[in-house]
């Protein structure tokens, strides 16, 4: 089991466009913890978290995805989820999450 | 009877993905639509992680999962010989509030048909799970 994580910051719009790829679960959740971390250190912006490749993802990995959006909404940023798997939105749903995320293409 | 599967898991993240595929494997097999077998995946290895994160006191240690395969329903037990906790102290998590942390349980109940924990403090937990064939309750 894998992570694939790239990324890349558009400066017109002051975004973050991240593709995951894989599973984040316990195993792989620090890595993206970091990933994601080092991102925000570097430069404060919008995230667009493109889900289409990201199979799977449990209380863990929205544990990190809680943490990133925390320190971007004091900043007044937010996350967009675009193209999660049904499963994945699922979770979004049940959570409640769906409404501090903002979800797009279900 | 139904039949009964069982493993013992060293207690390590990397292997809670074997644990997803064997219980997708069981789920698939019995007849289980492709929703079910996601909300049994989400729903085990919560139950793993959290036997590994919270429960038991050493890396070396196993857990035990068994798996309880019946006509019209699948059981799961997952048993960690840890810390335990007092499962009366579960909070429901906030949803207008999100925080990190404390959505595991949550989201094994809202995924699984019946869910009964049974904690000890210092002689561990045992969750059991059951989601039943045919249309979702
Ligand atoms: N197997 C276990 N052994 C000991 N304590 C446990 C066990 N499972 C759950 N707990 C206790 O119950 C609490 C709630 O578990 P739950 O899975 O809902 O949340 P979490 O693991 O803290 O966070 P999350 O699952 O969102 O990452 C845990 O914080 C822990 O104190
Ligand atoms: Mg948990």
């Amino acid at each position: 089991m894998s992570i694939h994580i790239q990324t890349n910051y558009n400066k017109d719009e002051n975004i973050w466009i991240v593709d995951i790829k894989g599973e984040i679960d316990i195993y792989t959740a620090n890595k993206v913890k970091e990933d994601l971390n080092k991102m925000l250190d570097e430069q404060m912006a919008d995230f667009k978290i493109n889900c289409l490749e990201l199979t799977y993802i449990d209380s863990t990995g929205l544990g990190v995805l809680i943490g990133i959006l925390k320190r971007l909404k004091k900043e007044e940023k937010n996350i967009n989820i675009v193209n999660p798997k049904p499963n994945i939105s699922k979770l979004f749903h049940i959570t409640g999450l769906d409404k501090i995320f903002v979800i797009e293409g279900e | 009877m139904g039949d009964h599967f069982s493993i013992s898991v060293p207690s390590k993240p990397e292997y809670v993905n074997v644990v997803r595929l064997t219980a997708s494997a069981i789920a698939c097999r019995m007849g289980f639509n492709i929703e079910q077998i996601e909300d049994i995946k989400v729903a085990i290895a919560e139950a793993c992680t959290n036997a590994i994160k919270h429960g038991i006191k050493n890396r070396e240690e196993n857990f035990k999962i068994q798996f309880l395969v019946d006509e019209e329903k699948l059981e799961i037990d997952v048993e960690d010989e840890g810390h335990g906790f007092s499962c009366n102290e579960i909070e429901e998590p906030d949803l207008e509030n999100p925080k990190e942390g404390g959505l595991g349980i949550f989201i094994i109940k809202s995924l699984m048909d019946d869910v009964q924990i049974n904690s000890n403090i210092g002689k561990g937990t045992s969750i059991k799970m059951i989601k039943y064939l045919g249309d979702d309750l």
